[in-house]
């Protein structure tokens, strides 16, 4: 067979606009932190000798915070989809947002019988949020796994009904706390105020490291979604590398919305978005996810604070549930037509 | 090259799924693991491609145990054509294919090199795939997935192919090119193992059969050798005729009608035909227990061919012959013999008359006589108005006109009180 027509230069110039795009990504998230921390509802102008300590103090961790967050989310989110071949799985499918909520929500409850409160709960609060997500999501990972081997769709089904389960726990020991019921509202809606600099290293440390393995796995995500004969027999192990997913996936999101709170839509819709501007080969995907889920909620906080005046979790649901519907309309179109 | 399975033998949950298979393939060879659901052929197959490990027993390739190769090695040995592809990501059918060239990779971080770009292309123009290479994988047909999945497994340039049931999910135009793209590739020198389940389309493309039982190779060789009616009946349980395909000369197989068996009571009736037209008679009585004979019908008469298939009793002349004393007589003895005689709708020509003639004499002897499709004889009288005149004559006298089976068989029932 030769060379008919040439081994056509039309796939390299699509990897090379690929690439484009990602570098694109690159300085919109740069810009959108350097403008977001002058927006705000303290309103002071540049000259202000206040604003250098704001910035410093309040506005710099919180961008940087959520810029974390939107990565962890985004790309945890990507691996998610690629670990359930489902575009429409996201990080919080096995139970980590139920289980963090319960935890949340259980120290809110002790809080108000022994007298926590200020502080301390707000420093309590992520920690139990933190093991009631990693508890929930290893008992899921349990009941979906049989004699060593994970099977998504048994996984799946366990993470919606053990949810379901954690979430009517969850509104019980609402209503039994409810003198605490303010800060836990604000950290079921998912909320970054009150950032300082320590959230930002705690949260740091596993959501770049966790970011860094699903790069490293970019391609055998890709073959992974070939099914599970195919991925192991073009030398990948996709019995390991789901494993690898779901705790590298669980790790990240149980530590963000350890501090944040419950911040939905952003791990199922930006790696949908970017997979329209990059295409779906995971070794671009990835990057592309990290960056735009980093501008994505940042911007989304800044609106947050100061247009809309209400917690960054319902800004991004706001965004995200019709944008979800549209998804799915889509999708069921194009299945239509075929 | 040439593959080896010894001794391989593996249980799920403690039940045996394969015994003790053993199996040579060689090189060139187009190989069709076949046998009914649940008999053990997708494991085999997954054993081969070294997805699943025997609990002993060994696969070899020229000596070497698939289970101890590097998965790089092993992945240039076989490519796998899993039963479902689906996609639920928008991936182009190009960049599905580039995904079989994982294995030629040195690092995962490696770039695609130019022989990467140059082999997509080349096994994306032998597939016929070339002219979508952009479009979108979950946007095409059944058949021109299924090409694109086994472009992919192509990219990997192996030696051997592995397919489990590659036609299963397409309709008819895209069995034939799958199979047809099959056999191309397996006459450039590829090897080919395909789990299927239809008879035919394996016989029609493949080289050799192992049909497998129970965990068992209960038969292997060529098609002809394996499909024969006493292994199909004792694998499949079901009773099929086997002829030769008549446009490529392979074997074909037709199943028998099982769904309506009557239990045999062997009330003799006997068929007048000829030409393909007392056949499906003699198959539907049997189904309704009776015992049919046939007579007077040439041998390679197509109706001879079914007679003999279904163990019919037959009187027969030799080939192109008119109906002689002999036959005459012989075929008067099974109507005597018999209880009901049908007149099969058979053309009449000066050679076969006299199995007209023996109507007559039947309805003389008191028979209960019953004419197929009656009306139709001016059409089938190539005796210039002869046969038109005894068919008139039988109906005259006694002789029932059917036009469908299903009535014949009721008729008939009632009749002789069945």
């Amino acid at each position: 067979m030769g060379k008919q027509a040439g081994s056509d230069d039309r796939f390299s110039r699509i990897r090379q606009r690929r690439v484009g795009m990602l570098l694109l990504l690159l300085d919109l998230l740069i810009v959108s932190v350097m403008l977001c921390v002058f927006i705000g509802y303290a309103g002071m102008s540049v000259s202000d000798p206040l604003i250098v300590q704001i910035i410093g103090a309040i506005r710099l961790p919180r961008v940087l915070l959520a810029g974390l967050v939107g990565a962890g989310l985004a790309c945890a989110g990507m691996a998610m989809q690629a670990v359930f071949r489902n575009s429409m799985a996201d990080p919080f499918i096995i139970g980590v947002s139920s289980g963090a909520a319960v935890g949340a929500a259980a120290i809110g409850m002790i809080g108000a019988g022994i007298g926590i409160g200020g502080i301390l709960l707000s420093f309590t609060q992520p920690m139990f949020a933190f093991l009631g997500a990693i508890i929930t999501v290893f008992a899921v990972y349990k009941l979906g796994t049989a004699k060593g081997k994970v099977h998504v769709d048994t996984l799946l089904l366990s993470g919606v009904a053990v949810a379901a389960f954690l979430g009517a726990m969850t509104s019980f020991m609402i209503f039994v706390a409810n003198k605490q019921y303010d800060i836990l509202a604000h950290w079921l809606l998912g909320s970054l105020q009150a950032t300082n600099w320590i959230e930002v290293g705690i949260t740091a440390f596993p959501v770049i490291i966790g970011i860094l393995i699903i790069f490293y796995y970019g391609r055998d995500l890709n073959v992974l979604l070939l099914g599970e004969e195919a991925a192991h027999n073009l030398g990948g192990n996709p019995e390991s590398l789901k494993k690898t997913m779901l705790a590298v996936a669980a790790i990240m999101t149980s530590v963000a919305v350890a501090f944040t709170g419950i911040i939905g839509f952003v791990g199922l819709m930006i790696p949908h978005m970017m997979r329209l501007v990059v295409g779906p080969d995971h070794r671009m995907l990835a990057p592309a996810s990290v960056l735009g889920g980093a501008s994505f909620l940042i911007w989304a906080d800044a609106l947050s604070r100061s247009v809309m005046m209400v917690p960054v979790g319902v800004v991004t649901a706001l965004l995200g549930g019709p944008f979800f519907l549209f998804l799915l309309r889509r999708k069921k179109l194009r299945g239509d037509g075929e | 090259m040439k593959l080896e399975i010894k001794d391989l033998a593996l249980s799920f949950d403690g039940k045996k799924i394969l015994k003790d298979i053993s199996l040579s393939v060689e090189e060139g060879e187009f190989l069709s693991l076949m046998g009914p659901n649940g008999s053990g052929k997708t494991t085999l197959l997954r054993c081969i491609m070294n997805y699943l490990t025997p609990e002993h027993g060994a696969v070899l390739v020229d000596m070497k145990s698939v289970h101890t190769m590097p998965d790089r090695e092993l992945a240039q040995l076989f490519a796998v054509v899993p039963q479902t592809s689906q996609m639920d990501f928008e991936f182009t059918a190009y960049e599905m294919v580039m995904m079989g060239r994982t294995p030629h990779s040195r690092s995962r971080f490696s770039g695609l090199s130019k022989r990467d770009d140059e082999a997509v292309a080349e096994v994306m123009r032998c597939t016929n795939t070339w002219k979508f290479a952009d479009r979108e994988f979950s946007g095409l047909s059944g058949g021109e997935r299924q090409r694109v999945i086994i472009a992919r497994a192509l990219a990997q340039e192996p030696k051997i192919l592995l397919l489990d049931e590659p036609t299963v999910f397409l309709d008819i135009t895209g069995q034939l090119e799958i199979m047809d793209l099959l056999r191309e590739l397996n006459k450039g020198g590829l090897t080919i193992i395909a789990v299927m389940h239809d008879i035919n389309l394996a016989s029609r493309y493949c080289s050799k059969i192992a049909l497998i039982h129970e965990g068992r190779i209960e038969s292997h060789g060529k098609p002809e050798e394996v499909f024969t009616p006493e292994n199909i009946v004792r694998i499949y349980d079901v009773d099929v005729i086997v002829r030769k395909d008549p446009l490529t000369n392979s074997v074909s197989v037709i199943p028998r009608n099982t769904s309506s068996i009557s239990p045999m009571h062997g009330t003799r009736v006997h068929i007048l035909c000829g030409g393909g037209s007392g056949g499906h008679l003699a198959s539907d009585l049997i189904d309704a227990g009776y015992a049919p004979s046939a007579g007077v019908i040439n041998v390679l008469d197509s109706d001879f061919e079914l007679a003999k298939d279904l163990h019919v009793p037959v009187v027969t002349e030799i080939p192109f012959a008119q109906v002689s004393d002999d036959a005459y007589s012989q075929n008067q003895k099974m109507i005597r013999e018999s209880e009901a005689v049908v007149v099969a709708d058979f053309p009449v020509g000066p050679g076969n008359l006299r199995n007209l003639e023996a109507a007559m004499l039947a309805l003389e002897w008191g028979k209960a006589v019953f004419v197929m499709n009656g009306d139709s004889i001016g059409d089938r009288d190539f005796v210039g108005g002869k046969a038109g005149k005894i068919v008139g004559d039988l109906i005259r006298k006694g002789a029932v006109t059917v036009n469908e089976k299903r009535e014949l068989i009721a008729l008939i029932g009632k009749k002789l009180g069945r």
